[in-house]
This record gives C-alpha cells, structure tokens and sequence, in this order.
C-alpha cells in the first residue's frame, strides 16, 4: 500500500497519558484574577478620580519592572511571563488610598517583588501574599502619610457630579450627624471631595471606649454621628482605600472568580461569616464605664431599633475586609491547598481581623491577619492529609 | 451540569474525581458502521507476545472470514481468526499499541467477504474453552478472557460487576453496545454469572443516560441482576472506584477488585463473548470509538482487526496535520507514533487530535486541584517534588501503589506539571526498592 498523502510517519507526538487537558492555565488563572480585580479598580478610580489611576499606574509599572530586573540579574526569563507582576502590583494599588504619594506604591511595589516573591523563590514558593508584604512595609515606612493619627482624622471621597474628574485635594469636611448620605448632599461650588472619618477607625474608637455615651445610649448615636448611611458603605461612597470601599465591585469580582472555579467559594464565606460572628460576640468597651466591656453587641436594642445589627454590619463593610476576602487571601501560593483547608484559614483570618481591629493597635488588621496565617499554611497542610482509599486512616 | 448531577443524581459515589466535558454528542448517536477491509490487513497471529499460538496458514493461502488462522499452543493463549476473506500475502511483524511488534499475517482480501462453514452443532466444551477458541480477550485488564474468568473463579470473587460506565471524554463504543443490542449484553451476563458462581450480579450504567437504563431494565426484568446507575463523574469506569462506589469496598493499596471479592468485567468482553457464545462467531473485528477534534466522520466503527491506523484514518477522514493519535481514552490512553500501528482485539478507541499540548511547565502554584481531584487520596504535588528531589521513604510507598494511573492530576494541572508521570516513574523506582516487600 502506498503511503497515505494526509498523514506524514512520524509526525505524531508520542507522550504520556493523559493527551487532552482541562484547559485551566497558570496564565489564564492570574487574568483571570487580574480581571476581577480591575472591576474593583474601576470602582475605585470612579469615586476617587484620576489620583487613584496614577497610584495603579505606578504600582503595577513598578511590580513589571521589579520583576524584569529581578530576572535580567539572574539571567534567566521571567517564570510564568508578567501576570503576577501586574496582579501584584494592582492587588498593592487597591489597598492604598488615593492621596498617598507616587514613592509608596513605588517602593510598596518594589518591596513586594523583591522580598515578598525573588527572595521567596520566586512564583509558587513564596511564603506570604506579596502585594500584602509590601502594604505592611510601607505602612511602617511612611507612617505619617498613612496613619490617622490626630492630625490626619479624616479622609476624602468625590461628592457627587465630581465623580472621576473631581480632585480629591480640594475637600470638605462633613458633619455626619447632618450627612444626608452621598447621594443627596450638598457640597461647596468650589470643593470636589467630602472628607469623613474613616468608619474602620471610627469602630476602633469606638471599641476603645472613646466615644461618648447619650443618655445611656451608645451605639446609636455612633452611629448617627461617626459613620456615613449603611448604603453609601455598600456602594463604595466612603473614604478608604482605592480597592476597599466598593463592597459591591468586589462581591463582583469574587463571584467571577468563583464562577470560574480559581476561587473557593468556601473561602471567602467562612472569612465573612467568622468575622460577623466575631463582631457579633466579642466585647466593647463602654465609654465612661471605667474599663466595663459589654459582651455581644449584637443584641444590642435601643429605641427598639436593632442597632447591634448595624454594628456588626459596618464591621463587614468597612476597612479591608471584603476586598482581603475576596481577592487577597485567596491568593492560590499563599493558601492551604484543599478545601477544607482553607476555611480553617479563612476562618482563623476573620476572627483574628475583627480581634484586632477591637483591641489591637496595628492599621490594616485584616492585612496582618492574612499574613500572619499565610506563615500557618505549612502546619494546615500537614493537618489536612486525605486518607488513601483502602487505608484506615490513624486515629487523631 | 455537575451541581445538578451532584444534588439531583445519585448518592453512590467517591471522594474525589471530576465531571469532564464528554464530547459523545456525535459518536453516541450514530449507529454502528462496520469498516469493510479493502487495503491488506496486518492480523496479529497472537494476543500477545507471550501466548504462544500455532500460525495455521502459510503464504499464499486462501482464507474465508472466520478460517481460524493461528490455533492456541499454550493453555493461556487464544486463537486468531481471519476478518474477511482473501489470500494471504505475507507472514511479517506488526506494530501493536499495547504489546510492540508481534507476528502477524499480511492478508489481502478479495473484497468478496466470504464466511468460512459454520459448525452446525453444539459441541460439549465448556465456556472457558469456547471463548479461548473464538479469541475472546478483555480491554481492561488487557487479557484474555478466559484467563480473565479462570482467575475470578480462583478468587472465588462473589460480587459480579458488569461495567458498563466509560466516563472517559470522546469513548462511546460501550454505550453504543448498550443501545443496539440490550438483550444479548444481559443473557451473556447470566451465562457468565452462572459459570462463575456469582452471589450477586451488578450491572452499573451511567444515571445520565436514562433511556439505555430503562431499556437495561426492561431486559433484565425477572433476572437476577441489580441494574445501578452511577454519576459519571471520572474516574468512576475504573474497577477500583466501581466497588468503591457499588460495594463500599475500598481495595488495598497496589491490589485488585479481586482482593475484596469483587470481579468486574467490561462491557466490550461480554459483547465479544455473547457473540462467540450464542452465534459461534469468533473475533474477527474490534468496536472502536474512531473521535477527536480531526476527524471528519467520527464515529463508532467495527473495524476489522489488522487494520492499520493509517487506513482508518483513511477511512474515517482525518484531518491534514493532524499532531497526536491516541490509541485508548484521552486520559488513559498510548499515544501513537507509528501510523502502522494496528487494530488488535483489545483496541477499544482510536483518538485523533490537531493540537498537542503546548504549554510549558511552571512551579506548582498550590492550587490542590490535583489533591481535591485525586479519587484515591494521594497528593500528586507532594509526591512530584519528592520524585525531582529523589527523597522517598517507605510511607510514601502506600501513596505511590495506591495511585490507578487515571491521569487527572496532569488533566486538571494548571502549571503543566507532569504529575502522573512522574507518580509512575516514582512507583517503578520505589516498588523495585527491598523496603517494599
């Protein structure tokens, strides 16, 4: 028989089993997260403008750079192409605020490529979250710029018609017991930006005793007087973090992740639900009380209104917890590899991020926290063994 | 569909395994079509190259289909028959997938397809020796049938499992069996059963395919046998995973079906069987699933044995460039390299691919795909780096013999990693080990 004229001899490639592949790569995963997380970045750039573009900007130009350097002196390619630079560099710009100077995501960036992955091994070795590496580092470094010390009380966002465009710069500040909520309020001709408190400080003020009581009530007129509408945290309309106020964007982006199957839902559900029961129960101090602590605010009652709900509820929205749930902890070289794993992880994470935003002293409790569990990954992995079929498997 | 399968479908099952996209949608709807022999056929004269036969026909003899032309010698052994009709040009070596070069006659048919006299009354040999003398073999294990049955009897295994399941992508030859002839399937399964002293008969189906199950349970209405649909989540067609999920009998690490009394037997040996048994018609062809994304006319085909890869992809339209043959399942499958490989009885699929993998490995990024995925419980992860570090211990022994080579860690492997690979690669070196015994 003559040979076939389709088919060369030969030209077949000879491979072990399996040939056909599930299609999930490396590189499509960290697209994957670097889509997600530019949903929030978007949100971020509406209700803090062009400043936040710029912070991203640099953040992730510095991440690529790092990177390429950090492999042009060993003189080898980049391992896995430039994804995870620009993952880290952007996960880096969604922690920070918009005002902050262009050096901190510079270094920030710099930090986290250079200790936080190369020093590490590089990608798949290293120990902690990079991009949360290099926020802590520069949250110790340029203290001043990004502590709320008493000089600094409160933070801008744009008011309304002054979305993208407005500069954060020109603000005003608000007083929240007359703040109607974003929607409706009323800003000068002259000012872009509302400044307030940030409500995660607020409910560490709060938690210390520090605001006062009114007539035996306390939690509503904190709530009334330190924190913006309960709607205007949902949305993203606080001041905070570029990444960090828009709850909704990043409820987005987590459910595409988990539709895509690079998140573990179970992670991100047992991070919240810990956090909330955490709120729920743990104690605060009452103001003037001399050091008393009122255990589970969440049944707190007053006016027959269930103010203990919206205690707990302002605890999930505000500071980084939503955004460290669904984009920063669920980094895949930094996490428990099975399942359940992982909600031992995220568990221990939303517990210890309300803890220390009760009693701690350290900002960003909720980026610690994901840290300080990235170093217990190790010790959950060993915990976390699958019996082998046929095998009892030995008693704890 | 998988949430819904895991809420709505059965509760039977494993920990572990994967719904995998199934590309059946076109081959499980076509009938049958048998591939008449037009180019020479290179038959195998053995199962393998071990089982000694005696070649019964010399150069330049006359064959009818069904003239017997290599006769057992060895008690292991079956005889070959020829597919078709027509003259036999050579005795040379042919290219097997499973057993490399083994004897082979080179027949040329005349395309009239003659039957060779049939036998007109039954003789008094036992089933054993029937199947053997009609060349009956198993696919999975890879051996002859009644080598398969004598052992099963040996074990004295009393749970009878017929596996009918083929989770794999693309492979759809058993479910086309199960569609067009029902009846058969389940009268050999109670010959079989009888001669194996079975206490009890499962006949597992997969759940999605209600219509073949009520027709399965239409036939094997009033007999003594358990018709149990399963989900088809991968790897449940493995025997290991079926009495798992059946039986709730988990086998030992590196042990057989047969080591929890336990016997499984696949779809295509009782459709091979109930054909020598009932119409006296010996193997002459192999039911092969002929599919993958550079076939123009996929389908499943009776494909006489002999033929080679080269003319079947002829056959079946194969397209320019194509760059992988896989002889088998895609995840279980031999990947060709020669386009003169042949079809042999045990062939149950022929896979033909444009693309080959093209990505390049990176460092495991911790996804633990592969350790949630792994159906026996083994950490592929972990045993990879310990096979590049060249570091085991003897607890790592358990893990390595425990692993059914289902390939679905490299599958779901996001880093391209070689995981099942190198988890074979470790277990030759560790099971050589003296620590193993």
């Amino acid at each position: 028989m003559s040979t076939s004229p389709q088919i060369a001899t030969g030209a077949w490639c000879a491979a072990a089993a399996p040939h056909r592949f599930g299609g999930a790569t490396h590189d499509r995963i960290l697209r994957a997260w670097t889509f997600g997380a530019s949903i929030v970045a978007v949100g971020g750039i509406v209700f803090f403008g062009i400043a936040a573009a710029k912070v991203i900007a640099v953040s992730i130009l510095t991440a690529i750079g790092a990177d390429w350097i950090v492999a042009q002196s060993r003189g080898r390619p980049v391992i896995g192409g430039f994804s995870h630079a620009v993952l880290t560099g952007l996960l880096l710009a969604l922690t920070l605020p918009a005002t902050i100077a262009w050096y901190v995501p510079f270094v920030g960036a710099a930090v986290s490529i250079v200790i936080g992955k190369a020093l590490f091994g590089g990608l798949g070795h290293y120990l902690w979250q990079p991009a949360l590496l290099g926020r802590v580092v520069v949250q110790i470094v340029f203290l001043n710029s990004l502590t709320l010390g008493p000089q600094n009380p409160s933070w801008p966002v744009l008011g309304p018609k002054h979305l993208v465009t407005g500069s954060l710069s020109n603000g005003d500040e608000v007083e929240l017991h007359r703040y109607p909520g974003w929607f409706r309020s009323q800003i000068g001709v002259t000012d872009d930006a509302l400044k307030m408190p940030l409500p995660s400080q607020s409910l560490r003020r709060f938690a210390d005793g520090r605001i006062p009581a009114e007539n035996s009530l306390r939690y509503e007129p904190f709530v009334r007087d330190w924190l913006p509408p309960w709607e205007d945290t949902v949305i993203g309309l606080v001041p905070g973090g570029i990444g960090e106020t828009g709850t909704l964007a990043i409820i987005v982006a987590g459910l595409y992740l988990i539709y895509r199957g690079y998140l573990r839902w179970q992670l991100p559900v047992a991070m919240i639900a810990t956090a909330a029961l955490a709120a729920a129960l743990l104690p605060i101090q009452i103001a003037d009380s001399g050091g008393q602590y009122d255990w589970f605010p969440v049944f707190a009652d007053e006016n027959g209104r269930a103010v203990g709900l919206a205690y707990v509820f302002y605890h999930l929205t505000s500071g980084g917890l939503m955004l460290g749930a669904f984009l920063l902890a669920g980094d895949m070289i930094a996490t428990p590899m099975r399942g359940r794993g992982q909600v031992i992880f995220a568990a221990c994470i939303g517990a210890m991020t309300i803890f220390l935003r009760l009693y701690g002293v350290l900002a960003c409790a909720c980026y610690w926290s994901i840290l300080v569990m990235n170093m217990f990954v190790p010790a959950i992995d060993r915990g976390m063994k699958r019996p082998i079929l046929g095998i009892e498997p030995e008693a704890p | 569909m998988s949430v819904l399968e895991d809420l709505l479908g059965p509760r039977r099952g494993f920990d572990g395994g994967l719904f995998l996209p199934d590309f059946k949608a076109v081959t499980s709807r076509r009938p049958i079509e048998t591939m008449p022999a037009t180019s020479p056929l290179r038959v195998p004269l053995t199962a393998r190259g071990d089982l000694a036969t005696h070649i019964e026909v010399r150069r330049g003899d006359e064959v009818r289909r069904g003239t017997t032309l290599a006769s057992r010698a060895a008690a292991e052994a079956v005889a070959v028959h020829a597919p078709t009709s027509g003259r036999i040009v050579d005795i040379d070596r042919a290219w097997t997938a499973a057993g490399g070069f083994v004897d082979c006659a080179v027949l040329e048919p005349d395309g009239r397809n003659e039957a060779a006299a049939r036998r007109t009354s039954w003789s008094s040999e036992s089933l054993l020796q029937h199947l053997a003398d009609h060349g009956v073999v198993s696919p999975s294990p890879t051996c002859p049938g009644h080598v398969l049955l004598q052992s099963i009897g040996a074990s004295g295994a009393s749970d009878l499992i017929i596996n009918a399941m083929e989770t794999e992508p693309y492979l759809a030859s058993d479910l086309r069996t199960l569609v067009e002839q029902p009846g058969r399937l389940i009268d050999m399964t109670c010959e079989l059963a009888d001669a194996l002293g079975a206490h009890r008969v499962i006949f597992a189906l997969p759940h999605r395919h209600q219509r073949v199950v009520r027709r399965i349970r239409a036939e094997a209405y009033g007999r003594l046998i358990d018709v149990v649909t399963l989900s088809e989540r991968y790897p449940q067609c493995h025997p290991i995973m079926l009495a798992k999920s059946l039986l709730d009998r988990e086998v030992p690490p590196g042990g057989t079906v047969l080591d929890v009394g336990a016997a499984v037997l696949p779809l295509a040996f009782i459709r091979a069987g109930a054909d020598a048994w009932f119409d006296d018609r010996p193997v002459t062809h192999a039911v092969v699933t002929v599919s993958g994304d550079a076939v123009a006319r996929p389908g499943v085909y009776r494909v006489p044995i002999g033929t080679t890869v080269r003319s079947l992809a002829e056959y079946v339209g194969v397209a320019e460039g194509a760059q992988k043959a896989v002889s088998g399942g895609p995840l279980t499958g031999i990947a060709l390299h020669r386009d003169d490989t042949v079809v042999t009885a045990v062939t149950t699929a022929i896979l033909f691919f444009q693309t080959d993998r093209v990505e390049s490995p990176v460092p495991c990024v911790r996804c633990g795909w592969c350790v949630e995925d792994c159906p026996v419980g083994v950490d592929p992860a972990e045993l990879f780096q310990l096979e590049a570090q060249q570091s085991f211990e003897v607890r790592h022994r358990l893990g390595l013999s425990a692993c059914i080579d289902c390939g679905l860690c490299s599958h779901v492997c996001p880093a391209a990693l070689p995981l099942s690979a190198a988890i074979w690669r470790c277990r030759s070196l560790v099971g050589d080990s003296p620590e193993a015994s």
